[in-house]
């Protein structure tokens, strides 16, 4: 055995130091659980991120980890590495709350493909994590399990609505969680909580056994620390599965190996309109320092117009939001007060809608893509912007349960983010500096389809000449 | 003051879905609609309607980088 790891520095480790050091045999699977639990325990009842914690379960199959390694046997990609999910992926006979009341007790029958994946390839699943309620809201408000809280300060919005993914990964509970994405649901968490998250090309993971908010947007991905581990999972949970006939034939490369540490020629577009539209000052001058990294790096950094985001921003409001109506409607009638309050309204809106402007919204999907794609990535590798336009929210004034009239900031979260999942476009959030309060910005690039070696590379190559990504939240 | 269009919105809401207004914000969120309508109807005459079935899949595919 090689020269074990230091304990103290043991939740610190990212998924892929951590899979890494096991490998080595530099690490105890067991020892890194006991870190991450402790972690929890100690600071989970500020937090708020966890939902279920399978701790026997965990240490048993951490136990079982470091066993069959002194035995020789040959370990997976992610063995050693502790994770929690979004309490939406299904495992066989055991609750998934959905974060919501009216699934509060429910059971799945199956278990979802992407788990099945991350079983195989070692990961050890410690539970379930708050969320938003049905994966319905951009800030991490939870009426039902309770706000969870921002591990920069407690007082301000984790983003959604993979809350707790955000906020445990952030607070070294784990070193890496799903998220779901349908209009910035990954992207969001990753960035208000300082950490890097990846929503990979429509179809690429597999949704099976996953709850649904709007069959065309609703994409499976990681929250983790760098770019590096989301390029290991995407790799490991990616490609077509039988049980989700919409996933992907495309095959998955190494994603790893692709990141050579350069973005030396890479061209990267910067629309002039719309992600910057009415952006806080801070926001935009960690976004111009990012773009400034890279060009020192070796980037070409370029302005260009995209005028299809005005028409692509409208019919991005439609989808999901008439999906999400028509999923929920017997719910919606049988039993509105089991929702919160958030919730319920934002779903009536969506029955308003009528049923043929839905319809040009989804056909219009394809046509806009290659417009934008001939606008922004003709001559380009990628676009960056930053994934959330204004500064960090405090869950007060994003809080419509309490006033409706904090509606408009609400929606306005996701701004940025939308757009990527009505074009179908693999988008990764890094960490790219603070605003003034204290509170993280987020850098977003997004690629052609199914490039996400490209969007990871450049995210990589980033995280090589910054160190963002390493700081942590004192908690 | 609320929008004119949200009364008769609900109502249509009830009568089409069966879904009856569950509070004082979807009624906020109803009256947002007047902005996104705004936005569809600047929109109409700018594309034809995609006639071919599978239009965005095939779409993701004609789109990689080049070479892949």
């Amino acid at each position: 055995m090689n020269a074990p790891v230091a304990a103290s520095d043991l939740a610190d480790l990212s998924m892929t130091e951590a899979a890494d050091a096991f490998a080595r045999g530099e690490l105890r699977a067991e020892a890194l659980v006991r870190a991450c639990l402790a972690r929890i325990e100690a600071h989970d009842g500020k937090v708020n991120a966890v939902i279920r914690l399978d701790r026997e379960a965990a240490l048993a199959a951490a136990a079982a980890q470091d066993k069959a390694r002194a035995a020789g046997e040959a370990c997976g990609p992610l063995a050693g590495a502790p994770m929690m999910h979004k309490d939406m992926y299904y495992r066989a006979g055991k609750v998934s709350s959905c974060g919501s009341k009216i699934r509060r007790d429910f059971v799945p029958p199956v278990t979802a493909t992407v788990l099945e994946r991350l079983d195989a390839a070692g990961a050890i699943d410690m539970g379930t994590l708050n969320m938003a309620e049905f994966a319905q809201n951009p800030t991490g408000h939870n009426a039902h399990f309770g706000h969870c809280h921002n591990p920069w300060n407690l007082d301000y919005c984790t983003g959604g609505s993979s809350s707790g993914s955000g906020a445990g990964v952030a607070a070294r509970f784990f070193t890496a969680a799903l998220g779901s994405d349908t209009g910035g649901s990954i992207r969001l968490p990753a960035t208000l909580c300082g950490v890097t998250g990846l929503k990979a090309t429509q179809t690429r993971v597999s949704r099976h056994g996953v709850m649904p908010l709007s069959f065309s947007c609703d994409n499976v991905g990681p929250l983790v620390r760098t770019a590096r581990d989301a390029a290991r999972f995407l790799r490991v949970t990616a490609g077509q599965d039988p049980k989700d006939p919409t996933s992907a034939a495309e095959p998955v490369p190494d994603y790893e190996a692709a990141l050579s540490g350069t973005v030396k020629g890479m061209r990267i577009a910067v629309c002039e309109t719309y992600f910057l539209d009415g952006a806080d000052a801070p926001v935009v001058a960690a976004f111009e320092q990012a773009l400034a990294a890279l060009r020192e790096a070796g980037a070409v950094v370029t302005r260009v117009k995209a005028p299809s985001l005005a028409a692509i921003a409208a019919y991005t409001a439609l989808v999901s939001r008439v999906e999400g109506a028509a999923i929920h409607a017997n719910w919606m009638r049988e039993h509105p007060g089991d929702y919160a309050i958030h919730l319920s309204a934002r779903l009536f809106g969506g029955y308003a809608i009528p049923g043929h402007l839905y319809v040009e919204a989804l056909s219009r999907r394809g046509a806009l893509l290659r417009q934008f794609v001939a606008e922004a990535l003709t001559g380009h590798d990628l676009v960056a912007t930053p994934t959330l336009r204004i500064r960090v929210p405090t869950l007060a004034e994003t809080d419509i349960d309490a006033d409706p009239a904090n509606w408009h900031r609400f929606m306005a979260v996701s701004a940025n983010t939308r757009p990527f999942n009505y074009l179908g476009l693999p988008t990764l959030s890094v960490p790219c500096g603070f605003d003034d309060r204290g509170l993280p910005v987020g850098l977003q690039l997004a690629g052609r389809p199914f490039a996400e070696a490209t969007v990871l590379r450049a995210g990589d190559a980033f995280q090589r000449v910054t160190d963002w990504h390493r700081r942590a939240p004192a908690l | 003051m609320e929008p004119e269009l949200v009364v008769p919105t609900m109502e249509a809401i009830r009568r089409w879905s069966g879904v009856s207004v569950p509070n004082a914000a979807a009624r906020h969120g109803l009256a947002d609609h007047i902005a996104l309508i705004a936005e569809l109807e600047a929109l109409r005459g700018s594309m034809a309607f995609e006639e071919e079935p599978s239009n965005f899949e095939a779409a993701l595919r004609a789109c990689k980088e080049p070479g892949q």
